[in-house]
């Protein structure tokens, strides 16, 4: 049996179609439990913000912190199951830590280039960050990411411009549950 | 002509291959997971790879993922050479009725 130069085009296309899904499909699977993970530290944080705005700040260091050390250990444990994340290595730790501290330091220069900022403004600040980053790695990577980074940041703006009042609660159960859903979607081949 | 390899040709069969050349090395895929990408009912994507496992282009692991028996499928060097070879026959195809 021989192969006609379109049947062996036709091969290529299904072996080129296939591969796409299967390392994108790779790809949500393994990010699906650091936005689960996220999701919750969203609503505890914007909660807490809601409740007890005096201590905003300390509570959304500590949950930065555990955060990160939580993202850390779910590398660790995936790369322990063999199913290592992306940005799993040896490396990983210090590249979550410094990849933490360079949104900090970048949100921290914003805010001394424009002057002061109302708490609601730097509730509304980082999501929009995160979203961008969704945006760009759906942009590269595949359509579930760039849906994500689109609906947190309508999420985020939509709450800040018309529920004014409640923002933290709305970002708490919106923006929160989004990246929550957005994780579980992200499991679904 | 070289004849192409008939355990990959087969249009399931040549799916699972390249959905699990997709990842990185060392990497299993769930048996769900590569029934969603193949398109295969269960049942013929059990026996496909039944008959890689067989040719030694794949190995199976079965154990329990918490109390959910889980069936994860991954690419032998063997598979990884064969497929290697698979799609230079294709390309070499294209090259060869390409030319005047």
């Amino acid at each position: 049996m021989s192969l006609s130069s379109d049947q062996a085009a036709e091969s290529l296309k299904q072996i080129d179609r296939t591969g796409r899904r299967s390392a994108q499909a790779w790809s949500y699977a393994n990010s699906s439990p650091f936005f689960v993970m996220w999701g919750v530290v969203w609503m505890i944080g914007y909660t807490g913000s809601d409740l007890y705005p005096r201590y905003a700040g300390p509570l959304w260091l500590t949950l930065s912190v555990a955060g990160v050390a939580g993202s850390m250990m779910l590398g660790r444990t995936r790369a322990r199951a063999g199913e290592p994340h992306p940005g799993t290595n040896r490396h990983a730790g210090s590249r979550f830590v410094a990849s933490f501290l360079a949104i900090g330091a970048f949100v921290a220069a914003t805010y001394a280039i424009f002057g002061h900022a109302t708490p609601a403004q730097q509730a509304a600040f980082t999501p929009l960050i995160v979203a961008l980053f969704y945006a760009l790695l759906g942009i590269w990577k595949g359509l579930r990411f760039l849906v994500t980074g689109i609906a947190v940041a309508a999420l985020t703006l939509g709450g800040f411009f018309f529920l004014h009042q409640h923002f933290m609660l709305w970002m708490a159960a919106v923006g929160g549950g989004a990246l929550v859903l957005a994780g579980l979607w992200l499991r679904k081949v | 002509m070289e004849q192409p390899d008939n355990l990959i040709h087969q249009p399931v069969r040549l799916k699972i291959m390249a959905a699990l050349k997709a990842l990185p090395a060392g990497e299993k895929l769930e048996f769900v997971r590569l029934k969603a990408l193949s398109e295969a009912t269960e049942g013929n994507l059990g026996s496909h790879i039944q008959t890689l496992e067989q040719a030694g282009y794949v190995s199976v692991e079965k154990d329990f993922a918490g109390n959910r028996p889980r069936t994860r499928i991954a690419l032998t060097r063997k598979g990884q050479h064969a497929f290697e070879n698979y799609v230079a026959y294709l390309r070499g195809i294209i090259e060869l009725q390409a030319k005047p």
